[in-house]
């Protein structure tokens, strides 16, 4: 596989339909860490396997690091970071022609316990789509996927409501506000986040039990028909918020309303930016 | 005499504005634990400002906006039903009442029913609160 990915790699930058791939490699540790390649010479750094976590496509609205208007680029996406890639073409942040995609069949990635991911156990895209990459590297693996899903979002949706704000206040308690599930997320690109506003004032940074129920209210509120599950805000968070489950409740509450599914269509609309005259109303007052 | 509540209500300027007018102008009596903010449409209102609401210290949030079809603007509402109904169920998710948020429909001739919609939302707030205080 990683034969096969160093190829295409190299002939990309060689004939010059891109001019910066990104993908993964090694530090001197021996940790997987994501690699910028601009020479073909260069490709030997790229590698492949189960550690390969991280969500590349988070670079491609980070202007800072990738100018796309410079040239094309192009990435190596697994299956659930195409769902990323295809919100941010949805949302007009990336062009489709501006990127080269490599997909990659994926089969799980491992924590650093050699564990399978819990988001890879429940996921449905381990084949990269066809029509929507430039390029497909690997054998289309067969899976049956696991009908339980939602389980961890009806767990708590099963407590009474003092207990879910004590369940949450318990979480919330030990977070540091350090915001690294946004500076992870491949989809809060905003250049200028309201975070970080200070007037008005949304949310006090300071970390306090009430400031960050709202800063989490806020981050969930700001993906809510956007996120794709890719995991990695709850993968980066330091002290294990179980930030997955409230996207995950996000994500049912849209597909229940809305009947939509953020990262299938690159065309699709947000369901918050669009209507239909006969949404629900059980809940107005 | 119970604890007079702080309740903010974000009103549509061309429906629930004018129906909260007109239930004066008509001396239909309400409780008077709501403090009206007009906004241009209910479509104005940003969950933003429902967060600061809550965050300074305010009981309960009132967003009312036009009859579905009948926004001034054409459609403003229909996104308003959308997002509410996203975030009020974010708020149930971390446990805050559903008690303390309400989204309703008054139009400028419907006084009475402005009058009602203010008197069901002091009660709920106020259960909500008298529930919280309990535990």
């Amino acid at each position: 596989m990683i034969g096969k990915i160093r190829e295409a790699a190299k002939r990309m930058l060689d004939d010059g339909t891109v001019r910066l791939f990104l993908g993964y490699g090694k530090n001197g540790l021996g940790d997987t860490v994501p690699v910028f390649l601009k020479h073909k010479e260069d490709v030997e750094a790229l590698y492949w396997d189960e550690t390969c976590r991280y969500n590349l496509t988070r670079y491609l609205t980070d202007r800072d690091v990738i100018c796309l208007e410079e040239g094309p680029v192009g990435v190596i996406v697994k299956g659930c970071d195409q769902k990323s890639l295809k919100v941010l073409i949805s949302e007009k942040q990336v062009e489709r022609d501006e990127i080269r995609i490599v997909g990659v069949v994926c089969s799980g990635m491992k924590d650093d316990n050699e564990e399978i991911l819990s988001k890879c156990g429940t996921c449905d895209s381990w084949n990269p789509d066809e029509t929507f990459c430039d390029i497909v590297i690997g054998q289309t693996v067969e899976r049956k996927i696991e009908e339980d899903e939602y389980s961890d979002v009806e767990e708590v949706e099963a407590l009474d409501p003092a207990q879910r704000e004590k369940l949450w206040g318990k979480y919330f308690d030990r977070c540091l506000r350090c915001y690294a599930c946004r500076n992870v997320c491949p989809l809060c690109y905003c250049k200028e986040c309201i975070l970080e506003q200070n007037d008005p004032e949304w949310v006090p940074p300071s970390a306090s039990k009430e400031n960050n129920f709202y800063f989490h209210i806020i981050r969930a509120y700001h993906l809510t028909g956007r996120c794709t599950d890719c995991g990695e805000c709850e993968r980066a968070c330091p002290v294990g918020i179980p930030l997955r489950t409230i996207n995950r409740k996000m994500i049912k509450a849209v597909k229940d309303g809305f009947d939509f599914v953020a990262g299938k269509d690159p065309e699709a609309r947000s369901p918050l930016t669009r209507f239909r005259r006969d949404d629900r109303e059980d809940f107005i007052t | 005499m119970e604890k007079k509540l702080k309740i903010v209500g974000f009103l549509c300027n061309w429906c629930s504005y004018a129906g909260a007018d007109l239930a004066g102008v008509s001396r239909f009596q309400y409780p008077a634990d709501i403090r009206v903010i007009r906004v241009p449409c209910s479509g104005r209102v940003n969950p933003l400002f429902i967060l600061k609401c809550f965050q300074e210290g305010a009981d309960g949030v009132l967003v009312s906006g036009c009859h579905p079809g009948d926004c001034h603007y054409q459609e403003g509402n229909y996104y308003t039903r959308r997002r509410m109904m996203m975030l009020k169920d974010l708020f149930c998710f971390f446990g805050i009442d559903k008690r303390r948020f309400h989204i309703s429909w008054v139009s400028a001739s419907e006084g009475k029913k402005w009058a009602d919609v203010v008197t069901a939302v002091v009660e709920d707030v106020g259960a909500a609160l008298r529930g919280s205080e309990k535990q």
